[in-house]
C-alpha cells in the first residue's frame, strides 16, 4: 500500500503518468504509424518551449501567484536580440545570443516582480498590465518586422540534430535542444526540492504570512520568482525563434493559458504550495501526445481546443472533488495528523 | 551645529505635519460629498479619468476627437465591450473570475447568425418575423454557458479562473469546429436596424448598454440576490453561517454573467453582421482590466456598475483619442497596462495610508518599523 502509494506520486504524477501511457498504447493500437520514432521525435520536440514556459510557470504558481505576462517576455526578449543582432550586424554566438536575452527577460520579470512586492498587489491583474505594456513595447519600440534570416549562430543551431536515426517509416530526427531543456528541468527541480529558496517557494504558497513569520525573506524572494520566469521565459523565446528559423513577433502571445491548463493538470495547485517538476512536464506532454494523435484518428485539429479543455475539466474536476472529500475527512482526524501529512505532499 | 540641524529639521515636519492634517481634511471632505452624491469611489475616480482623458484629447486634436463620428464610433463600440465587463464585474463580485465570457458572446453571435441563415435560406420573411426569437435564442444559449460554468464552480467545485478557463478552450474549440474557422455572414435585419439607428444622436445601441447598467445595478444593490453575492465575495464563510445558499447564489451569478455575454453576442452582430470564433480575443484581459478599472476588488465583495461603465468609456475614449493623435494600437496597448498598474498601485497606496494613519509619527527613529506592517 505504502508503495502504490510512492507509485502515485504526491502531486498524482503516477495517475498522470498511467493516463499518457494508457493514451499511447491505445494511440498505437488505433494507428500503428503513432507508434513510431518519427512521431516521438516530433513530440519530443514541439514540447520543447512549452516545457520551459511551464516550469517558469510552475514556479509562480507554487507561491501561489500567477503570470501571465511569461508570453510577452518571451517574445520580446527573443525578438528584440535577434532584431539588435541583425541590425548591427554583430553575431555574439549562441552564449551571447542567450545572454543578451536573459538580461532583457530578468529585466523584465524585475518590473513585474517589483511592483507585485513593493504594492502587494494581485498577480493576475499585475502580468495582465504587465502583459499588454510589453507586448506594445515590443511593437512600438523594437519593430514589427518579420525576419525570415536569423543571425548565424542561430540558423546553424535550428538545424542541428542530437540523434539522426533511419527507420523504415524515413529519418527520425531529435533536436539537440531537448538536452538545455532536460538541463533546465533537472536544475529548476533541485531548485526547487533542495535549495532554502525553493523551499521558501513552497512555503510562501502554503501561507505567505506565515512564511514571513517563519523568516523568509518574502519580498525578496517574490522578486526574485518574477525575475527567474522572466529569464526562463526568454529562453524559451529564443529557442521557439530558433525552432522556428525566423523571428516574428506576432509567436507566441495568446498561448499563456494552454501554458497555465498544462501546469495545472500537471499537478500544481493554483492556490499554490503544491507542485513537481515531474508533473509539470507530464502535464505538458499529455497536452502535446494528444495534439498529435488527435490528428492521426482522423479527427479534425479543430476539436483541439475543445479536447484540451475537457481534459482539463476532468483532470481539475477529479482534483477538486478530492481535495473536499479529504477536507472533510480532516475536519474528523485530529488537527496533529495533518500537519506531517502536508509536509509529504510538499514533495516532489 | 546640532541643535541648529535639530531646529532645521523641525521646522519641516511641522510643516509637513499641517500638511498632512489639511490632506486629511481634504480627503474627508471629498469622501463625504462623493458618498452623498451616491456615487462610491470607484465612479467617481473614473469620473475623473475619464474627464482628463477628454480633456486631453480635445486639447490635442480636437478637429478630429471632438468631431460626432468620432464620438458616435465611441458610442457605438463601448456597448457590446461594456456589457461583458460587467458580466464579468458582477462575476468578480463573488470573488470569482469568468474569462469565458468573450468565447461565450461568439457562440452566441453564431448561433443567432447560423438560424437566421438556415430560416432565411427557406423563407427569408419568416426569418425577419422571428429575428426576436432568434435573437433570444442566442441569449438562452449565453445563459447555457453560463449555466455550465455556474455547475463547474459551485456543484464541483472547481476554482473559478480553472473552471472557466478550460470552458473557455471548449466554447471556443465547439464554435471553431461549427464555423469550420471561417467567418459567418447574415444576421437579423431587425439587429442592423438597431446597429444603424440613434435616438436624438445617441445610438441605441449606447442607450441599450446604459439601459442593462442600469438593471444590473439595481439587481446587485436593491435585490435580495444581489445583496447575497456581493456578501458571496465579501466574506464566504459569514455567508455560509448566514445560511446563504452558496450554490444557488453562485450558479444564478454565472447564469447572469453568461446572460450579459450573450447579449453581448447579439450586439457584435447589430454593429456588423459577421460572427466567428475569433472575434475579439482580445477582449478577454481587457474586460478584466475595465472592471478592475471600474472600481472592482479582484477579491471580490465590492463593485461599482457606475464604475464598469465609466472605465469602458475612459478606455475607449483613450483607445479613440490614440487614433485621433495618430499613435499605434500597440502605444494604446503600453497606456491600457500603464492605467490599470497606476490605478492600482493608486490604491494599494492609500487603502495602506488610511489603514495605519499615524503610526509614522510614534516611531520616527528607522525606516524599517514604519515598512514592516504593510508586508502582509
Amino acid at each position: 500500500m505504502a508503495a502504490l502509494q510512492k507509485l502515485r506520486g504526491s502531486n498524482n504524477e503516477g495517475v498522470l503518468a498511467l493516463v499518457l501511457l494508457a493514451l499511447i498504447v491505445a494511440m498505437s493500437i488505433a494507428n500503428p504509424t503513432f507508434f513510431t520514432l518519427n512521431t516521438g521525435f516530433s513530440i519530443l520536440r514541439s514540447a520543447i518551449v512549452p516545457v520551459i514556459f511551464a516550469l517558469g510557470v510552475l514556479i509562480v504558481v507554487i507561491t501561489g501567484g500567477i503570470d501571465v505576462s511569461f508570453a510577452a517576455i518571451a517574445i520580446f526578449a527573443g525578438y528584440a536580440t535577434v532584431s539588435f543582432c541583425l541590425t548591427s550586424g554583430y553575431d555574439p554566438g549562441l552564449l551571447g545570443i542567450f545572454a543578451i536575452a536573459i538580461g532583457v527577460g530578468a529585466a523584465l520579470g524585475l518590473i513585474n516582480g517589483i511592483v507585485i512586492a513593493r504594492f502587494n498587489l494581485p498577480t493576475l491583474i499585475v502580468t495582465l498590465g504587465t502583459q499588454g505594456i510589453f507586448f506594445g513595447a515590443m511593437y512600438t519600440y523594437v519593430g514589427a518586422s518579420y525576419y525570415a534570416e536569423l543571425p548565424g549562430s542561430m540558423a546553424a543551431l535550428a538545424t542541428t540534430n542530437l540523434l539522426d536515426v533511419t527507420t523504415t517509416s524515413g529519418r527520425a530526427y531529435l533536436h539537440v535542444l531537448v538536452v538545455p531543456v532536460l538541463i533546465l528541468c533537472v536544475l529548476v527541480a533541485w531548485m526547487l526540492k533542495r535549495t532554502m529558496f525553493g523551499r521558501s517557494l513552497y512555503a510562501m504558497g502554503g501561507d505567505l504570512e506565515a512564511a514571513r513569520r517563519a523568516g523568509f525573506q518574502v519580498k525578496r524572494n517574490q522578486v526574485s520568482v518574477y525575475v527567474l520566469v522572466g529569464a526562463l521565459a526568454s529562453i524559451a523565446g529564443v529557442i521557439h525563434i530558433v525552432l522556428s528559423r525566423s523571428a516574428n513577433p506576432r509567436d507566441l502571445v495568446g498561448t499563456e493559458l494552454d501554458i497555465i491548463a498544462a501546469v495545472v493538470l500537471g499537478g500544481a495547485s493554483i492556490f499554490g504550495g503544491r507542485g513537481s517538476v515531474i508533473g509539470t512536464v507530464l502535464g505538458v506532454l499529455l497536452v502535446q501526445v494528444i495534439k498529435n494523435s488527435l490528428l492521426l484518428v482522423g479527427v479534425p485539429s479543430a476539436w483541439l481546443r475543445t479536447a484540451v479543455g475537457l481534459l482539463l475539466v476532468v483532470g481539475v474536476g477529479i482534483q477538486a472533488i478530492a481535495a473536499r472529500r479529504d477536507s472533510r475527512r480532516m475536519r474528523v482526524i485530529e488537527d496533529l495528523d495533518t500537519v506531517p501529512k502536508d509536509e509529504q505532499k510538499v514533495g516532489l | 551645529m546640532s541643535p541648529d540641524l535639530k531646529a532645521r529639521n523641525e521646522a519641516p515636519r511641522t510643516n509637513t505635519n499641517s500638511l498632512r492634517q489639511f490632506n486629511d481634511q481634504l480627503g474627508s471632505w471629498t469622501d463625504r460629498f462623493v458618498r452623498r452624491t451616491g456615487a462610491n469611489r470607484g465612479a467617481g475616480r473614473m469620473v475623473v479619468a475619464l474627464l482628463l482623458a477628454i480633456s486631453l484629447f480635445s486639447a490635442l486634436n480636437p478637429r478630429v476627437f471632438l468631431s460626432p463620428i468620432n464620438l458616435q464610433n465611441i458610442a457605438v463600440a463601448a456597448p457590446e465591450i461594456g456589457i461583458i465587463a460587467i458580466g464579468m464585474m458582477v462575476v468578480m463580485l463573488t470573488g470569482g473570475i469568468d474569462l469565458s465570457l468573450v468565447a461565450i458572446a461568439n457562440f452566441s453571435a453564431i448561433t443567432i447568425s447560423t438560424l437566421h441563415t438556415a430560416i432565411a435560406t427557406n423563407d427569408p420573411d419568416l426569418a425577419n418575423n422571428l429575428a426576436i426569437v432568434i435573437v433570444l435564442a442566442g441569449i438562452a444559449v449565453g445563459m447555457i454557458g453560463g449555466a455550465i460554468n455556474g455547475f463547474l464552480v459551485s456543484v464541483v467545485g472547481i476554482t473559478p479562473i480553472l473552471a472557466t478557463l478550460a470552458t473557455m478552450q471548449i466554447y471556443n474549440g465547439i464554435a471553431i469546429v461549427w464555423t469550420g474557422g471561417t467567418t459567418l455572414y447574415g444576421a437579423p435585419a431587425m439587429l442592423g436596424a438597431i446597429g444603424q439607428a440613434a435616438a436624438a444622436n445617441v445610438p441605441v445601441l449606447f442607450i441599450i448598454f446604459l439601459a442593462v447598467a442600469a438593471l444590473v445595478a439595481v439587481l446587485i444593490n436593491r435585490t435580495a440576490l444581489g445583496r447575497m453575492i456581493q456578501l458571496e465575495g465579501a466574506n464566504p464563510v459569514a455567508a455560509q453561517y448566514s445560511a446563504i445558499p452558496r450554490r444557488a447564489v453562485l450558479m444564478k451569478t454565472y447564469i447572469v454573467g453568461g446572460m450579459l455575454a450573450g447579449l453581448a453576442g447579439a450586439l457584435f452582430l447589430a454593429r456588423n453582421p459577421t460572427a466567428s470564433a475569433d472575434y475579439g480575443s482580445s477582449y478577454v484581459l481587457l474586460v478584466i482590466v475595465i472592471a478592475v478599472l471600474g472600481g472592482t476588488k479582484p477579491a471580490g465583495g465590492f463593485a461599482s456598475v457606475a464604475g464598469v461603465v465609466l472605465a469602458t468609456l475612459t478606455l475607449q475614449v483613450v483607445s479613440s483619442g490614440f487614433t485621433a493623435i495618430r499613435l499605434s494600437s500597440y502605444e494604446y496597448a503600453i497606456a491600457q497596462g500603464v492605467i490599470l498598474i497606476a490605478v492600482m498601485i493608486l490604491d494599494s497606496v492609500s487603502s495602506t495610508r488610511t489603514k495605519r494613519p499615524k503610526k509614522v509619527k510614534s516611531q520616527p527613529a528607522s525606516e524599517a518599523p514604519s515598512t514592516e506592517p504593510a508586508i502582509h
